[in-house]
């Protein structure tokens, strides 16, 4: 009995820390879903006909576990999302104390890869991600980190893990949707489980907390970047200050170097020689979160954005949506539109857009996924703000293309039309 | 939970309820039914799917939504001015890991957005169960109350709408079983034409006859049993999910493939129908294709096709892989 109450009392102690890292690992990467877009004029019904009475398994079977030898660390590897892949690695090194699988830049081959193995109507992040997968796996992961969320994004780790198992790969999937919504110490139980016996909890906990400030400066100096990078004397300068930041910090090892590594890499970025026009266009970005993020999803549209001379926001990012989201609250400000939260990142999204309205942004751009469900309910929210409002938006639906020419005309005429309108005022 | 004098309950003044005969309502018809006469309420239902229905929907879509939801849009907009107000409502979940698709979450206000210069008026609730730990039941209490009702009168409606719920899935399931036990009776009498294909399809599809009507008819008039996965037992077809995905995050689609591996031995193939693009349905056909392997299986996306003569072709040359194969002369 006296067990039960310290074991309660250890729990409630741990509750606030307990519920951001269940927040972090639980949700991130949390707004990817859907379906969708034919890619070609195939058959739209498939047909079967096994001659073999296989019985229906589990989608994933159970297999014992493998032999570990004792003096190897295990090697982890996660999928590719923008520049979180720093915080990944510290993930990786100090709070499960394992190798980190460097992925390196994803390539054309990397998406050939995962769409080729992946059903064509599934949302394009599937396809990245599992592209990455196999790269991971040929590089000789033993385990793959997968998030959940409450779209399709729940679905994926599953499903990548058996689509994996049948190409026949040998690794262990550390899928956080199996443990979505339960305590803590169900994560810890599972990290021990499938990547270090011997992890430390203390130096885990706090391994985490830094962590989460290692992402919030990132995406605090990328907020600082966007706003800046696209006014430079010379151009590429704040991109190559901003490489410099990257390398800093991986070689982060304290939350004390991650503080002063930002200090410093903000402090280069401002030093930099710049011209910005008072007129400068304004741009906001908001939509789905894996897209609207991570540059190979979405060819790089930020950088597109920036050398056209433009500044950027966007407020989606890992730190507005899993460290700092309070959903409820970010609703009030768009009651006029949602009463209810229509899904993973909508209230992000309708948030976001509301505001670059109403701060007088001159376009709004939605990035999403094609057939992003979620997403695509935001679009008639969307389009009214932009009646209310006056504002122009460009929509942009991704799927696996790899061709920018599409893109590049959309954006420019998007610019045009938005510098014409600006100058007419 | 709100509690009202009887005159400021704010749906107090509504006689008729709207409901749009799409998506959800294809699967809680009874039970919403049910409890809206039981407070007394005129129910109005839109009319069964039609082209036009379809064309208006789709015009005040976004193009990329599903070929269901833009029906909904459709449905909707027939019964503005023909009832007091719209009931839609908000659902999460029923619990953990019996998620819905996030288009039946963000409903109500896709349906306030899109209809914006119309303004019809909307009765809602939130059902979510999972993270606020009260069941789909206190949803409805809830908005029985903001219709003026007493506690008593909510809880009587919401055991009426229990109980018509459980009486037509009791129903369904029958009428499966009667359909399969004659079908194994025709089996043991030697009769080489009968066939039981099972249909994995959300109800709103199976049921529609824009979308995946015309597949059930088809099999029909080939002479074949049509067995609807969404009339199989749900509590028996949830619970043999359990053992084959352990995130899968959608009810629905749980009781669908749970349905198909409970009947797995007494069928002899799979449809597999979705509405396009159906988000849910994009990862579970490929893992229903990948993993029930024992059984013949076609896969078919409905689109807003204005013929029904291609899904005809397809179901035809399944009937026929099928027979051959009894027959033992092809694929043996």
């Amino acid at each position: 009995m006296k067990r039960t109450d310290d074991t309660a009392r250890a729990d409630r102690a741990s509750e606030p820390l307990a519920m951001r890292a269940a927040n972090f690992l639980g949700e991130a990467i949390d707004a990817v879903d859907t379906l969708t877009r034919r890619y070609d004029d195939g058959p739209r019904a498939s047909c079967a006909a096994g001659d073999g009475t296989r019985a229906p398994s589990r989608l994933v079977e159970k297999r014992a576990a493998k032999k570990r030898e004792r003096h190897a660390k295990t090697k982890v590897a996660f999928l590719r999302y923008g520049y979180y892949d720093i915080g990944f690695e510290f993930f990786v090194k100090h709070v499960l104390d394992a190798e980190f699988v460097d992925l390196g830049e994803s390539t054309k081959r990397t998406l050939e890869l995962g769409a080729a193995a992946s059903n064509d109507f599934v949302c394009a992040p599937f396809k990245h991600i599992l592209g990455d997968y196999i790269e991971a796996l040929e590089a000789g992961a033993d385990v793959l980190v997968q998030f959940t969320g409450p779209c399709r994004l729940g679905y994926y780790g599953e499903l990548q893990e058996s689509i994996l198992r049948d190409m026949g790969y040998e690794f262990e999937m550390l899928n956080f949707a199996e443990v979505a919504g339960k305590p803590l110490k169900d994560y810890i139980a599972v990290c021990k489980k499938k990547i270090n016996p011997d992890l430390s909890v203390p130096q885990g906990v706090a391994g985490m907390l830094t962590a989460f400030k290692m992402i919030e400066c990132l995406d605090a100096y990328n907020d600082r970047y966007l706003a800046v990078a696209g006014f430079d004397d010379e151009p590429g300068a704040s991109r190559e200050a901003r490489e410099r930041f990257f390398a800093a910090m991986r070689s982060c090892k304290t939350r004390r170097d991650v503080e002063d590594a930002f200090d410093r890499g903000v402090a280069e970025l401002e030093a930099i020689a710049r011209h910005k026009p008072a007129d400068a266009l304004r741009i906001g970005i908001v939509g789905e979160y894996f897209t609207a993020v991570d540059p190979r999803s979405n060819l790089d549209l930020e950088r597109k954005l920036l050398s056209m001379g433009v500044e950027l926001a966007r407020m989606i990012n890992v730190t507005n949506r899993n460290i700092h989201y309070n959903e409820p609250e970010l609703r009030r400000s768009v009651s006029e539109y949602a009463t209810y939260d229509m899904g993973p990142t909508s209230t992000l999204t309708i948030a976001a857009a509301k505001r670059y309205a109403d701060e007088g942004f001159d376009g709004i751009v939605h990035v999403k996924s094609s057939g992003c469900t979620p997403e695509i309910d935001c679009m008639p929210v969307l389009q009214r703000i932009s009646r209310d409002k006056h504002i122009p938006i460009l929509f942009l639906s991704y799927d696996s293309q790899t061709s920018d020419t599409g893109l590049d005309t959309r954006i420019e005429a998007f610019y045009d039309m938005i510098a014409m309108r600006k100058a007419s005022r | 939970m709100p509690s009202y004098r009887k005159e400021d309950a704010p749906y107090a003044d509504i006689r008729a309820v709207g409901l749009p005969r799409a998506l959800m309502y294809h699967r809680f018809a009874p039970a919403w039914t049910a409890f809206f006469e039981a407070l007394g309420r005129r129910v109005v239902t839109s009319p069964h799917s039609n082209r036009a229905l379809l064309e208006r929907g789709e015009a005040r879509s976004v193009d990329e939504c599903c070929l269901a939801s833009k029906l909904f849009m459709g449905h909707v907009e027939s019964l503005i001015g023909a009832c007091d107000a719209i009931f839609v409502p908000s659902l999460v979940d029923l619990g953990r890991l019996q998620g819905f698709c996030t288009k039946y979450q963000a409903l109500p206000d896709l349906v306030r957005n899109t209809f914006a210069e119309e303004r019809p008026r909307i009765v809602s609730c939130l059902v979510e169960t999972a993270s606020s730990k009260k069941g789909p039941e206190n949803a409805f209490i809830g908005l029985a109350l903001d219709f003026g009702a007493t506690k008593s009168e909510a809880k009587h409606a919401v055991k009426e709408a229990r109980k018509a719920l459980e009486q037509a899935e009791h129903d369904a399931a029958e009428r499966l079983e009667s359909q399969l036990r004659r079908v194994e009776q025709r089996r043991k009498a030697g009769d080489g034409q009968a066939l039981a294909i099972l249909v994995l399809a959300h109800p709103y599809v199976a049921a529609d006859p824009l979308i995946g009507a015309s597949v059930v008819e088809s099999l029909e008039t080939l002479g074949a049993t049509a067995l609807l996965a969404s009339d199989f037992d749900r509590k028996r077809a949830l619970k043999k999910s359990e053992g084959f995905s352990s995130t899968m995050p959608w009810l629905i689609n749980r009781e669908l493939i749970g349905a198909a591996l409970c009947l797995h031995d007494r069928i002899d193939g799979i449809v597999l129908v979705s509405a396009f693009p159906c988000g849910p349905d994009s990862m579970t056909n490929d893992m229903a294709a990948r993993h029930i392997s024992g059984k013949p299986l076609l896969s078919l996306t409905v689109d807003a096709q204005s013929g029904t003569a291609g899904l005809e072709t397809r179901v035809e040359s399944f009937v026929d892989i099928l027979r051959y194969r009894k027959k033992g002369g092809y694929l043996r």
